[in-house]
């Protein structure tokens, strides 16, 4: 790793930071910008699921209970009470650290397959029990109808905008907080811990390492940001429906763009993020009229050859160009043998 | 409706989710696998019999004879295309979490192909027995119930004794017990596996006739058997053939006895509930043991 390098990485880095702090002036159509939105949302949701299921390797299928209750919580406290959703957030995102240790603290203690289960079986019954709970006295939950957020206009405090900027602006910033929190883990000793249980846990025990309490602060971590993401896409929709928010598409989904771009790494859920929300949203724009099933034929079809052809993710992609670049870059200026810093 | 024909009814739904198990338990017991496109491969067999039923007008009974291998054919393909090249690309890795999404993924294609190619209409096998009841003393059950569960565990009894006493089941047990051990001994790992998922599927067929006769058939209805499929296995205990039809039972049992004292919804609910139970008190189900892989 030389100077050079470190340097050019930052000038990118700092590019596109540029670039996606200037976007909306370019994207002005509100239409747009809620695509871009959505896909940002996305990667962070995906980078959300990363942590517990790519770091620590423990296949998470019901994040959606997560995003439910942290976006469920925090509406049903702001329609009720009129508490801020910046402060109902926390309650939310707490409530989503309870119920993941709930959850956690005896499936962990087993091989992966049974914590995979239990999420898929613990994230159904909490989708059929919302959509049939119509209110916890005096709390409207709006069960199969959905919640509606009540709605006080252009708001900051509220967290209600009548512009999507605000909207681009705060999911950019969960987007890059998440990133960043990503790497931090990854970095740390908590990160180490997790590789090592992920990669043969009889082992890592033989080592010292707490394996369920590693597990379970993963865990903690990881559902905790899922219901930000979850209180986000409340206020962004305003209308909770019980199978949109908490369903197996919303839990599914997380994982397959965290596992297509690339799990495990810190930067592989975000480019398959955003790459596989804009490729499913444009086919979704362009098929969804037509053929019933169709778009979503085609979206799993690339998934599908997505996991066959590049089983380890997109991310590997952009590490071998990078490579190659570096190389080639190397190699004209002399030397040689340099890796990838950028390799997330 | 007697308590004894709402206990008759319970079996013999709780009978076919056991052989639904049955399926998913026997690719994860050999292939530490789980597939995530049984309930679609599920809903692929029963549009397949009923098709098959529709346009030759035999008894769906009948038609396993050439759904089963049809089902065996697409299973065993489906390993050899689509899962083993990644089962291969992630070798040294513990747990191929790909392959599940793989698995998943290949859940929305069929649900989706299905969903253009029938449409999302509803439909039911009308055979001549589908409203008929029969009387056993004081216990009344639905004609094409009884017969299902009668398949359900024919079937299972003979796909066990298969398991134990032929050479493919000995060779499927070996494999899954412990792979690199089995293959020292001779065995073609790769033909077994294709052969193990090729029979998960198949067993699925079996489900499919014995279901369409009662039950509507729509795209999506896979994905209401799968959940109750994994609830099963981990009640059962993961792997544990004999376990995946006494949960099966089990959940059958609770819904339709539960059925007579609440609301579906709660019952739905106490199912869930059940699970958990099972899952914090003896996570490693009735027969299964956590440590066994």
């Amino acid at each position: 790793m030389t100077g050079i390098n470190i340097n050019k990485n930052s000038v990118i880095l700092a590019v596109l930071v540029v670039l996606l702090l200037l976007l909306p002036m370019v994207v002005t159509k509100p239409y747009y910008l809620h695509v871009i939105i959505i896909c940002l949302l996305w990667a962070y949701l995906a980078s959300c699921w990363n942590i517990i299921g790519g770091f620590a390797g423990q296949l998470s299928l019901g994040h959606g209970i997560y995003t439910a209750i942290g976006a469920y919580i925090t509406v049903i406290l702001f329609n009720t009470f009129g508490l801020s959703p910046w402060l109902g957030l926390f309650v939310g995102g707490g409530a989503a650290i309870l119920l993941s240790l709930m959850i956690g603290y005896p499936t962990f203690g087993l091989r992966g397959a049974y914590y995979a289960l239990a999420t898929v079986a613990i994230s159904e019954g909490i989708v059929v029990l919302l959509n049939n709970t119509g209110s916890i006295g005096r709390f409207t939950v709006g069960g199969a109808e959905g919640l509606i957020v009540k709605s006080v206009g252009s708001s900051a405090a509220a967290f209600q905008f009548n512009s999507k900027i605000p909207y681009y602006y705060i999911v950019l910033i969960m987007l890059f907080l998440i990133i960043f929190i990503a790497k931090w883990i990854k970095e740390s000793k908590l990160g180490y811990y997790l590789v090592a249980l992920r990669e043969d846990e009889d082992a890592a025990a033989a080592m010292g390492i707490n394996v369920r309490h590693n597990k379970l602060i993963a865990g903690a971590i990881s559902a905790f940001f899922t219901a930000l993401g979850g209180v986000f896409y409340a206020m962004l929709i305003r209308y909770l429906e019980p199978n949109a928010i908490a369903g197996a598409s919303m839990s599914t989904q997380m994982v397959f763009l965290a596992i297509v771009g690339g799990s495990g790494t810190v930067l592989g859920p975000v480019i398959g993020g955003i790459l596989l929300a804009l490729i499913s949203e444009i086919i979704r724009f362009y098929l969804g009229g037509q053929l019933m099933g169709l778009h979503l034929f085609i979206y799993g079809m690339i998934v599908l050859l997505m996991i066959i052809y590049q089983p380890r993710g997109i991310i590997e992609l952009f590490e071998k160009i990078g490579r190659r670049f570096s190389r080639k870059h190397n190699d004209e200026g002399g030397r040689s043998g340099a890796e990838d810093p950028s390799g997330a | 409706m007697g308590f004894l024909s709402v206990v008759a009814n319970g079996l013999s739904m709780g009978a076919i989710y056991g052989l639904i198990a049955l399926g998913l338990t026997l690719i994860f017991g050999i292939m530490k696998i789980i597939n995530f496109a049984q309930g679609a491969l599920l809903m692929l067999s029963m549009m397949i019999s009923y098709w098959l039923w529709a346009a030759t007008g035999l008894s769906p009974y009948v038609l396993i004879i050439i759904v089963a291998p049809i089902m065996f054919v697409v299973g065993y393909l489906c390993e050899r295309v689509l899962i083993k090249p990644v089962l291969d690309a992630q070798k040294d890795v513990r747990e191929p979490v790909s392959v599940l999404l793989l698995t998943a993924a290949l859940a929305i294609v069929l649900e989706n192909l299905a969903l253009m190619v029938f449409g999302a209409d509803y439909v039911m096998a009308k055979t001549s027995f589908s409203d008929v009841t029969l009387a056993f003393g004081p216990v009344t059950v639905s004609a094409a119930r009884f017969y299902g569960l009668i398949i359900a565990l024919v079937v299972a009894g003979l796909f066990y004794l298969f398991l134990m006493y032929s050479q493919t089941g000995r060779n499927l047990r070996a494999t899954g017990q412990d792979r690199n051990a089995a293959s020292l001994m001779g065995i073609d790992i790769t033909r077994t596996y294709a052969i193990a998922f090729g029979i998960g599927t198949a067993l699925l067929s079996v489900a499919a006739v014995a279901l369409i006769p009662f039950y509507y058939i729509h795209p999506s209805v896979g994905q209401v058997f799968m959940t109750k499929a994994f609830i099963v296995v981990v009640l059962g205990g993961l792997g544990s053939v004999p376990g995946a039809l006494l949960g099966g039972i089990i959940i059958g049992l609770i819904e339709s006895i539960a059925a007579q004292y609440m609301t579906a919804t709660l019952t739905v609910i106490l199912v869930y509930a059940v699970f958990l139970l099972v899952l914090f008190t003896k996570p490693s189900g009735i027969f299964g043991s956590p440590y066994e892989w």
